[in-house]
């Protein structure tokens, strides 16, 4: 489903060139967890970033359902961005301007342009409830991001990530920021959303939280050192194509 | 459609861009306000000139005028049936005014006008004071001194029959019921008949004494004198008069040959009777002309048919003459038509005209009320371009402001554009969120600008009163200056549509560098930290 080949990625800090991400490969199948670990400024976020789209990398190639993201236009990698990916950050990042409901709405507002949105509003407004009352929001629907607490403003990222029924969840350090209770809640979420068979890659560097993956990746100095599965039974090879109950 | 709902969002919740509202209705209300009042002061210095004269002027172009004018105006009207109205003589001369009471002597231009013609080709009629109050009473015939008696039953003043007549027939007439009002509560002052000079000045002064109402001493030939000329203007606009109406005036003038050369010695001297003030609008006219019957002046300057050296007898001069047109004639293609007409005209007299007449006529050229003012109305037409560009370049701030405004609302939406980038929105269409943003609060600034502005161009004359009576160094608006009453204080629909127009661009240039920062954020950078 998506394929990454001989990725590499560096930055210019100041006179010199920092290399973060220096050659990695890696595949990940429709339905699957995958934990991305590594120490700090090992180049994580990076990779996610790049999966995402939301940076180019130096070199190599990522492929989605066999297309190669890199060759498309500006256009295309948009609308991956908006319709394929789902992004959950570990400081949340919702509009403070726009309450629970209008924040989980928010991709569907980027994907229609005004005329359209008139024709879809109230189907969309229908599913963005549904998704907010199934993250458990549902009495805090019209409450502004700064009346919820940090939990509660994880849940929101999580709904408005997968508002466009996203093929793949990418979750940077989304327990990060979260005491161990409130993290385990939204670990939850997120483990009950792929056991629905939502494709899932999460960046953390917690072993608690890499164990609920099929999966771990290691980075170590943007290099990918060992890939171990974590439950035979769960792989995607053996789950394969389901659809996310919302 | 998340620009539609962002742009409406922020509006709602960031007080910061209200100051950006605040700017932009500052800067449109206060180019609106000059435009108005600049535009306003424009249309009325137009409509005044154009009331002047007539549309079109045959204009001899010396002082000792030009010959067989009534001769042309009748041929106008059957040359030109569907374009010439009426046509009437002007003759314009120059000499001293005198008040023979005093020693007060003031340079005057002296015009020679048929009133019953000249009121009917332009707007002299409406600036005639006394006329106002007592329709069809002016007049520049002989006539003798209006006296106001005194009725011995009840001890008041009471006017003589055909001015009380007249004074009833403006009653009857006039729509503004203050006028009445104000006329009732003060008529006129008296001016004793030996001196006709009242004590105080007022609006109105009449002789006036214990006998009977009446018209007595010599009948002489009347005069109207512009009311800068002979009163003292008030700071409302308005004028003190003192002499009383029909009082002597003296007129020294300067009679011309048709060569142009002095006409006899010593310059003659003539005594006529104030019968009105005359107000086009314009001080400099207004300051300067005394208007006399144009058969008497052109008599006595010696422009009515003279005996001439050979023993034949000269041509009656006039100076211009006045042609009226039919309502809807394009005033440029009748000043061609008119001057063809003139040239014609000279050609066929030329051959049997005296030399110096020849030359005269070939002197007069048409022109239109336009092309005579035309020196004086560019000079306020360049004066709005001037002070409307001026305003407008301050207004220029708007601009560079809603740019500081929308550099800091980028600055401080970094992370928020990081996170719509993240979600599939485009360069462009953050860049377009931030544009739309602004031509939000350059819409929302304007409105209320042009409704500001309005406001204030409706009330001007009412704020000016305020500061007025705050301070009188505050007024801002002197009638002397101006010749004016009032401020003007229309507002044209098509000024403010421009100005809301203008203003919304302009808010929306100020944004187009914060805008293009928007779109150049990199996602990465901008959600890596809280």
């Amino acid at each position: 489903m998506l394929k990454t080949t001989g990725l590499h990625k560096s930055y210019r800090m100041g006179r010199s060139l920092v290399s973060v991400l220096r050659g990695v490969s890696f595949t990940v199948d429709r339905g699957e967890f995958v934990v991305i670990r590594g120490a700090s400024g090992s180049g994580k976020s990076t990779l996610l970033h790049l999966l995402g789209m939301l940076d180019i990398p130096d070199r190599g190639r990522i492929e989605f359902d066999g297309g190669d993201l890199l060759a498309a236009r500006e256009a295309e990698r948009r609308a991956y961005r908006n319709v394929q990916i789902g992004f959950v950050f570990q400081f949340y990042h919702l509009l403070p301007e726009c309450n629970v409901l209008e924040n989980v709405l928010m991709p569907q507002m980027v994907r229609h342009s005004f005329l359209g949105w008139r024709r879809v509003r109230s189907t969309v407004r229908g599913e963005a409830e549904s998704i907010i009352e199934r993250v458990g929001l549902a009495e805090r629907i019209t409450h502004r991001c700064n009346e919820l607490s940090g939990g509660e403003r994880q849940r929101v990222a999580i709904a408005r990530a997968l508002i466009n029924r996203p093929a793949i969840l990418l979750a940077d350090e989304p327990t990060g920021n979260l005491d161990a209770k409130i993290g385990g809640g939204i670990l939850g979420l997120l483990a009950g959303l792929n056991q629905g068979g939502q494709t899932l890659i999460m960046v953390t560097h917690d072993s608690a939280v890499a164990d609920h993956a099929h999966r771990r990746v290691h980075l170590v100095d943007g290099v990918l050192r060992k890939s171990e599965e974590t439950d035979e039974l769960a792989t995607p090879s053996r789950i394969g194509r389901r659809e996310v109950p919302l | 459609m998340y620009k539609w709902f962002l742009a409406a969002r922020y509006l709602r919740t960031k007080l910061i861009a209200w100051l950006g509202v605040a700017s932009v209705m500052l800067c449109s209300a206060m180019v609106l306000v000059v435009l108005s009042v600049m535009g306003g002061f424009l249309d009325t210095v137009r409509e005044r000139a154009r009331g002047l004269h007539s549309e079109i002027i045959l204009e001899g172009g010396t002082l000792q005028g030009f010959p067989f004018y009534d001769e042309f105006g009748e041929l106008l009207k059957v040359e030109l049936p569907d374009m010439v109205e009426r046509t009437t003589p002007a003759i314009y001369s120059y000499g001293i005014f005198r008040e023979p009471r005093t020693t007060w002597t003031k340079p005057t231009r002296v015009v020679g006008v048929r009133l019953d013609e000249y009121v009917k080709v332009n707007s002299f009629r409406a600036g005639l004071h006394y006329e106002r109050y007592f329709p069809g009473t002016t007049s520049l015939g002989l006539q003798g001194l209006s006296v106001v008696g005194t009725d011995p039953a009840t001890g008041r003043f009471k006017l003589p029959e055909s001015l009380a007549r007249a004074n009833a027939r403006w009653r009857a007439a006039e729509k503004d019921q203050e006028a009445v009002a104000a006329f009732d509560a003060d008529p006129f002052l008296p001016a004793p008949v030996d001196r006709l000079v009242s004590m105080e000045v007022g609006e109105r002064v009449f002789a006036a004494d214990m006998g009977e109402p009446r018209f007595s001493g010599p009948d002489l030939p009347g005069v109207i004198v512009g009311c800068d000329l002979l009163n003292e203007r008030r700071p409302d606009g308005n004028f003190n008069r003192y002499l009383a109406r029909g009082a002597p005036v003296a007129l020294t003038l300067m009679p011309l040959t048709p060569m142009g050369n002095p006409f006899g010695e010593p310059p003659i001297k003539m005594v006529l009777r104030y019968v009105d003030d005359s107000r086009t609008g314009i001080f400099e006219i207004d300051s300067l002309q005394t208007y006399v019957d144009f058969d008497i002046l052109q008599d006595r300057l010696a422009m009515s048919p003279q005996p001439a050296v050979d023993g034949g007898m000269t041509s009656a001069r006039t100076n211009q003459l006045l042609v009226g047109l039919k309502k809807g004639v394009d005033i440029n293609i009748a000043r061609d038509q008119i001057s063809e007409a003139w040239e014609r005209f000279t050609m066929s007299k030329v051959p049997t005209v005296s030399r110096v007449d020849a030359t005269n006529l070939r002197l007069a050229k048409a022109y239109t009320w336009e092309d005579l003012q035309r020196s004086f109305i560019a000079a306020v037409e360049k004066e709005k371009v001037l002070v409307t560009f001026l305003f407008g370049l301050i207004s220029m701030v708007a601009i560079v402001l809603v740019g500081c405004i929308f550099y800091m609302i980028v600055e401080k939406k970094t992370r928020d554009i990081g996170i719509l980038k993240s979600i599939g929105a485009s360069s462009q269409g953050v860049a377009g969120l931030f544009i739309l943003y602004a031509t939000v609060v350059g819409l929302v600034g304007s409105v209320l600008g042009v409704l500001l502005g309005s406001e204030v161009v409706w009330h001007i004359n009412e704020i000016q009163d305020l500061l007025a009576s705050m301070s009188p160094q505050l007024r801002v608006w002197s009638p002397e200056i101006y010749s004016f009453d009032k401020i003007p204080n229309a507002v044209k629909t098509v000024d403010a549509i421009g100005v809301g127009v203008v203003a919304i661009v302009a808010s929306m240039i100020g944004s187009l560098i914060p805008a293009r920062i928007a779109a150049r954020v990199w996602p990465v950078a901008a959600l890596r930290y809280e």
